[in-house]
């Protein structure tokens, strides 16, 4: 199934091959098949921060991703969820143990190398981080912009995005002009507008109301289903037992618990 | 080539943006560029006075008023016998006068002489080689003859003149001159490091926002610092064009006049010379605002 474009082309662009060739076809109500290579992978990873040299912010964490899960990533603050979502996108190195996204060691993987890395990785945040000069169609055809993509693919996919998300009305206005909602929009179409195998959302609801956020859950799971591995670090407990997906919960570094059709299962 | 494009674009725009900051950096190198660009110009004026000087090292011997002609005769005789000696030639008080009022930019001086005349007569050795100006200088001053007629005989060694002496205090004074100017230029040099340095913070810090974003979705490294180190070569670019016009100025309207007014000095600086003044200016100026920028993101741009 491997694109056959993509097999001598530069590396990132294998990844990225590698990452959607062993996509399973995903019915909605299937329990998600744990095949393939995994997406992610941690090996007995822990986490360190010079500043608390005796709370390691995780530890011995193994766990594994497959392509095309929804993961939803739970626990209390400072239990480690920001730190595992940090250490994926390579901001952070582990201290120890051994983490490994699409077949690459992040531990070996030379820095100049990391910015490919991340045009794999789609990221969400509860703050957004859009840009507030800039309007949505430039919000979104900036990630483009910057990892060196022509026009011709800009005009074409940024439209394209931002009907997915339904915001095709609104590709002129201002970050401000827009609701929380429609905001937390733009910022996953300008996650997805490169069309990356792997999502990642670091408390993409948090700031935003219930029903607003079953909307942007919604489009995640909409996003999940053509193919791209979607990992969610919340603590919306609503949310994640409404949806019954694969939860793994972390509580003070450690994980604890990691099952499939999961509830948020913490008493709060 | 679209990302250079994009990076002049960028770095256009952070100019506009930070006006203020960046005008502090375009004109710390323009007055850097420019004084360091005085001073080469100073020095190739200096070097063409000093190599002038040099090549007309010959020893003029001033003889006393009133001297008889057999006693010159003798003592050219004398000279002629010396090693290193190409020729000699006697000037007469009269023809001093005249070579004097022609040098002189203001030859009413020596109308007011009323027929007096001061200048000595003298005999003027040409050396067949520079180098030997002491050697040739010293026999003539323990020459008898020459202690009896010259132009102040309680101390022969005056009424000597040759060219090495001048050279000599050419030189303490350019050395000195130089010392300034190199100290001077290494201050502005560091000042201007600083304000690029500076300017090039508030643009990272301003733009915080969008490379954070730039590194999330992935930029190269390369594209994050592009705009940034496009911004000091063009601060430094555009201080070093104002820095080179003004002294393409003071080259056009202030070295001929400086010309007029020193005319026993060979001031003239040859085209070619400004020309690589002016490269060199320039790239010196380039070379500052990357390396200014350079600083300032390995301070503040870790990626």
């Amino acid at each position: 199934m491997r694109r056959p474009a993509a097999a001598h082309s530069a590396h990132a662009r294998q990844v990225t091959s590698q990452l959607s060739a062993s996509l399973p076809v995903l019915d909605v109500d299937d329990i998600p098949q744990q095949t393939g290579t995994p997406v992610i992978t941690f090996d007995r990873v822990t986490k360190i921060y010079p500043a608390q040299p005796n709370k390691p912010a995780l530890e011995n964490i193994s766990l594994q991703i497959y392509p095309g899960e929804f993961v939803f990533l739970v626990g209390h603050s400072g239990s480690g969820k920001s730190t595992l979502v940090r250490l994926i996108i390579r901001e952070l190195k582990p201290t120890s143990g051994t983490i490994t996204i699409a077949n690459e060691d992040l531990g070996s993987m030379r820095n100049w190398r990391v910015p490919y890395l991340r045009r794999n990785i789609g990221f969400v945040f509860q703050d957004f981080k859009l840009l507030p000069n800039k309007t949505v169609f430039e919000n979104v055809s900036f990630a483009l912009e910057v990892i060196g993509k022509s026009r011709h693919v800009i005009k074409t996919q940024v439209p394209e995005v931002l009907r997915l998300v339904g915001l095709q009305d609104k590709l002129n206005k201002y970050p401000d002009q827009l609701s929380g909602g429609e905001q937390q929009r733009v910022s996953i179409a300008r996650a997805i507008v490169n069309r990356p195998p792997l999502l990642v959302c670091d408390e993409p609801t948090g700031n935003l109301d219930p029903q607003t956020s079953r909307g942007i859950m919604d489009l995640l799971e909409r996003i999940n289903r053509t193919g791209t591995t979607v990992l969610v670090a919340t603590h919306d407990r609503e949310m994640v037992d409404n949806m019954r997906r694969r939860v793994i919960a972390l509580d003070r570094g450690h994980l604890t618990r990691d099952q499939q059709r999961g509830v948020y299962g913490f008493n709060v | 080539m679209s990302s250079f494009l994009y990076f002049i674009r960028q770095s256009l725009q952070g100019f506009r943006r930070h006006m203020s900051t960046s005008l502090g950096s375009v004109i710390t190198i323009f007055l850097s560029l420019f004084i360091i660009g005085v001073f080469l110009v100073g020095g190739a004026v200096v070097d063409n006075i000093v190599k002038s000087v040099e090549s007309e090292v010959s020893i003029t011997a001033y003889i006393a008023d009133g001297t008889s002609d057999s006693d010159i005769q003798q003592f050219e005789q004398y000279v002629r016998g010396i090693d290193g000696v190409a020729s000699v030639s006697f000037t007469t008080k009269d023809e001093a006068l005249e070579s004097f009022r022609n040098m002189s930019s203001n030859s009413s001086i020596v109308d007011e002489l009323d027929g007096e005349n001061p200048l000595p007569a003298s005999v003027n050795v040409e050396l067949s080689d520079p180098q030997q100006v002491q050697e040739v200088a010293d026999s003539i001053a323990s020459n008898s003859l020459f202690q009896r007629i010259c132009d102040e005989p309680s101390n022969p060694q005056n009424s000597l003149k040759y060219g090495q002496k001048t050279v000599e205090r050419l030189f303490s004074v350019t050395n000195y001159i130089r010392y300034i100017g190199v100290a001077l230029v290494v201050l502005l040099i560091f000042i201007a490091l600083v304000f690029i340095n500076n300017t090039i913070r508030l643009a990272i810090l301003s733009r915080r926002k969008e490379i954070a974003i730039m590194r999330l979705v992935g930029a190269s490294n390369g594209f994050i610092r592009g705009p940034f180190l496009m911004e000091g070569a063009l601060d430094a670019l555009i201080g070093s064009l104002l820095g080179v016009g003004c002294l393409e100025l003071l080259r056009r309207f202030a070295l001929p006049r400086l010309q007029d007014a020193l005319t026993f000095l060979p001031i003239d600086v040859s085209g070619g010379m400004f020309g690589i003044i002016y490269v060199s200016l320039i790239v010196a100026g380039l070379i500052i605002g990357l390396i200014g920028s350079a600083l300032a993101m390995r301070r503040y741009l870790k990626v």
